[in-house]
């Protein structure tokens, strides 16, 4: 079984998911864990092979109902505390 | 200043955002007037089109205001394309604040970035989030007067 893939989504690709994938990153590796983090846009997140994504709460609800995979909306990019309460509770589940 | 020096402080690591690239106090009367703003520093660089500026514009009213990513505090931004020139960023800071119609609303700090491609920008990017995610960072930037307070800020991320 090859690495965890998280995909941090945002409207472009570029930007918050940039900071979000930064975010996630740091959570893993203060964490111990180990997973492949990139970034993806609203458009082609969808077919993009990963096993959870990770996008803003605002935004979330317009994919919700269309990924494969587990969709984890964020209220707070910044608020270390949800990111790693989200990042690690993913992890668990994941790995069960 | 002339352009070989202005290049040179653009490499210059010290800080992640130049200051030309800076405004502080910025007048605005709504969150379209503040995202134009920080854009046309974008434009000023020659790092990003007028285009571009308006693609950011355009990205909230499609989008909604997601890019509101904690308190007072936005990212403004749109996609990669041939409205950027290169990989720059922006950053102003308002005296009146203004709402996107987020829950992390009012905004008192915009920063707004163009990337040439999804994946360009990393280091730089790196370095702006660690120093924004600082506790009190935005209150900081937010009650600067000066470049030089908002670059004091900027540069705070040396020791993390």
């Amino acid at each position: 079984m090859g690495e965890i893939r998280i995909q941090a989504v945002c409207g472009f690709g570029c930007g918050s998911s940039l900071l979000l994938r930064i975010k996630i990153e740091e959570v893993l590796k203060e964490n111990n864990l180990s997973a492949t983090v990139f970034c993806g846009d609203l458009g082609t997140c969808l077919s993009q092979q990963c096993d959870a994504i990770f996008i803003s709460e605002e935004l979330s609800e317009r994919i919700m109902n269309r990924a494969k995979v587990p969709v984890i909306p964020i209220r707070n990019f910044m608020n270390k505390k949800e990111l790693t309460e989200k990042t690690l509770n993913f992890m668990k589940d994941f790995t069960k | 200043m002339n352009m070989a020096i202005k290049e040179y402080l653009r490499m210059d690591n010290k800080y992640p955002i130049s200051k030309e690239n800076l405004a502080v106090k910025v007048t605005a009367a709504d969150w379209r007037e503040a995202v134009r703003a920080a854009g046309h520093l974008l434009e000023a660089a020659g790092s990003a089109t007028r285009e571009y500026t308006e693609a950011m514009v355009s990205a909230v009213e499609e989008l909604g205001p997601y890019m509101v990513i904690m308190p007072k505090f936005a990212l403004a931004h749109a996609a990669p394309s041939k409205a950027v020139i290169r990989d720059d960023a922006s950053l102003i800071t308002l005296r009146d604040p203004v709402c996107f119609g987020s829950e992390n609303d009012p905004v008192y700090v915009i920063l707004s970035i163009c990337c040439t491609d999804r994946d360009s920008h990393r280091e730089s990017m790196k370095r702006i989030a660690r120093m924004i995610m600082q506790e009190g960072a935005i209150d900081r930037l937010a009650s600067a007067e000066t470049a030089e307070e908002v670059l004091a800020v900027l540069g705070d991320d040396q020791g993390s």
